[in-house]
């Protein structure tokens, strides 16, 4: 490195970063003032929700919206749906993109090129185009209100196969030979070689399907149509939508349905950024 | 059956059956049934069903409900897109320092992109309620009048706007971010030896160098766009006055409210998916052509 050592005037170093600091400040502060005024409101009493003019805070504070909602919709229900769905078709979808993602990485087989353009068509495949078919095969298939019926088109991912084949293309050559002269089979070579290698990338996809899966709307909207099968983003979105606004169960439930994924996010932040990172790389 | 766990071309077919068999099944045929559908009149009780050839796409082309829908999204594209990108690009030159401050902020602001659009609609469309919000409120203060945002027909699309712009523009952000931080750090020495300004350095360095991965997200977004939903959804309905009602929204109320016509929204879905591949595969060729302009 040639770089000469800068010179030691620190002051208008700094003040070039003020204007991009206070540019920030206001963002953050734009980007949490809805969270805030949401968790604050949601502790308030009603009259002090309704109450003209407006106020950020209240006199005093209560727990009772929560009872509210949970009284008003099954909340603990839908939490339980959603982490069985979110969760069902994550595992799944990590495992069956891992195995795939290898083959299609590291095996040379007969139509694989064939095969992998496929799946690169697949994922250019919009979901509202196969909308409707779907829920006429789940209705046909008789899994309408079903887990099987919500996890079994989404255990794989089109995305999620590019993605680990990426990865395995990135290890190492020659890591199976020296497992196969030491006479482990394929399935062994996968399971005890391959997998605990990309832990990190499947964690990263694992949480990128799942933020997805426990935030959709439409999807368990459309294959799910009694109140006991209703995930957190449908069940909360029909019960805005069905009755005159209850304003603080409203906001209650909302909070509710944030709060798993932000404790998540608070401890596992780096899988969630790599995740989204990962989408935008190419091949 | 040896064989198969122990010849690695053969295993490879165990390894990729069962996502084979999923996407086929359950994305594959979908798609080719939706073109297929599309010329059925077909409803949810699968009674009198007929194949009604091209009736569905005469009837499509008649309907007010689907050029204003078709309308809307291309307004929602037109102004998302842009914003997003731009704001999301802008912030992410904001964060490429490294600082304890910076990186607390990148993490602040990716925090919508990991909630659901549901409940930031709940919660934007509270803030702009005309009852209880405290930003109507403060446009009676500030005389610009009683803004009742969601429920005004000329600015319920600008809101829905603004609302997926705040969701989304973290995630265009990360990004970007990658893409920066992969530039080689050389190239900034040497401007910085050539005495270039910060802005210089932007528009001869970083654009450049990241025009591909701002064209992902531009086509990423783009295509998300065309499908808005949830927030529509959620904070509307498609209302005030269809104003909000977009495609997905339609082709949505079409197939499953009264009367369930499964055939006649296929037929839209149909022409909604054509748009999408004709404007994504256009955007890429263009993109493409750029990009070899600045490598050559």
């Amino acid at each position: 490195m040639m770089v000469q050592p800068m010179p030691r005037h620190v002051k208008p170093f700094k003040l070039k970063h003020v204007g991009s600091t206070l540019v920030l400040m206001a963002l953050l502060a734009l980007v949490l003032y809805p969270f805030l005024w949401m968790v604050i409101s949601s502790l308030k009493a009603e009259p002090d929700i309704v109450t003209y003019p407006p106020q950020f805070f209240a006199p005093g504070y209560t727990l009772v919206q929560y009872q509210r909602v949970f009284s008003a919709i099954p909340l603990w229900m839908y939490l339980r749906n959603t982490a069985i769905f979110a969760f069902g078709t994550t595992l799944f979808s990590v495992l069956f993109d891992s195995m795939a993602g290898y083959a299609f990485a590291r095996i040379r087989f007969k139509g694989r090129k064939a095969l992998f353009n496929l799946v690169l068509i697949t994922m250019m495949i919009p979901f509202q185009i196969t909308m409707i078919p779907l829920f006429i095969q789940i209705f046909k298939m008789g899994l309408l209100n079903t887990f099987a019926g919500l996890i079994l088109p989404r255990m794989t991912s089109a995305f999620g196969i590019f993605m680990m084949r990426s990865y395995f293309v990135s290890l190492p050559r020659d890591l199976e030979e020296a497992a196969r002269i030491d006479g482990l089979n394929e399935i062994g070579i996968f399971f005890r070689i391959m997998l605990p290698l990309c832990k990190a990338a499947m964690l990263a996809l694992g949480i990128f399907l799942l933020m997805g899966n426990w935030n959709d709307l439409i999807y368990p909207l459309m294959l799910t149509t009694t109140t006991e099968m209703r995930t957190l983003p449908s069940g909360l979105a029909m019960f805005v939508g069905e009755r005159v606004t209850q304003y603080g169960p409203s906001i209650a439930g909302s909070v509710i349905s944030l709060l798993p994924l932000l404790i998540l996010y608070f401890f596992a932040q780096r899988y969630f950024i790599a995740g989204i990172a990962m989408t935008g790389m190419k091949d | 059956m040896r064989d198969w766990l122990n010849k690695p071309a053969k295993a490879a077919y165990l390894f990729i059956f069962p996502s084979m068999v999923i996407l086929l099944v359950f994305t594959l045929v979908p798609v080719v049934s939706s073109v297929v559908i599309g010329f059925f009149n077909l409803n949810m009780f699968f009674k009198d069903t007929s194949f009604v050839g091209l009736q569905n796409y005469a009837k499509l082309l008649a309907d007010r409900r689907v050029w204003n829908s078709f309308g809307n999204t291309l307004m929602f594209m037109l102004m998302e897109v842009p914003l997003q990108v731009t704001l999301g690009l802008f912030v992410a030159v904001l964060v490429s320092r490294a600082s304890w401050f910076v990186r607390l902020a990148r993490s602040v602001l990716f925090i919508p992109v990991v909630c659901s659009l549901t409940s930031i609609s709940i919660i934007w469309s509270l803030i702009l309620d005309p009852t209880i919000g405290i930003i109507p409120y403060y446009t009676q203060l500030l005389g610009l009048g009683k803004c009742t945002f969601l429920k005004d027909p000329n600015l319920a699309m600008p809101i829905i706007v603004f609302l997926s712009v705040w969701k989304n523009f973290g995630q265009t952000m990360v990004i970007l971010l990658a893409g920066i931080q992969s530039i080689n750090p050389t190239y900034y020495e040497a401007a910085m030896v050539e005495g270039a300004k910060p802005a210089q350095q932007f528009f001869r360095i970083t654009l450049p160098l990241l025009l591909p991965n701002v064209a992902f997200c531009v086509i990423t977004n783009l295509i998300g766009s065309m499908q808005v939903f949830d927030q529509v959804y959620v904070a509307t309905r498609g209302g005030p006055m269809f104003r909000t009602e977009t495609a997905v929204m339609y082709i949505y109320t079409r197939a499953f409210s009264a009367p369930f016509q499964l055939g006649y929204a296929s037929a839209i879905a149909t022409v909604l998916f054509v748009i999408i591949m004709i404007l994504s595969l256009t955007l890429n060729r263009w993109f493409l052509k750029r990009e070899e302009a600045v490598y050559a």
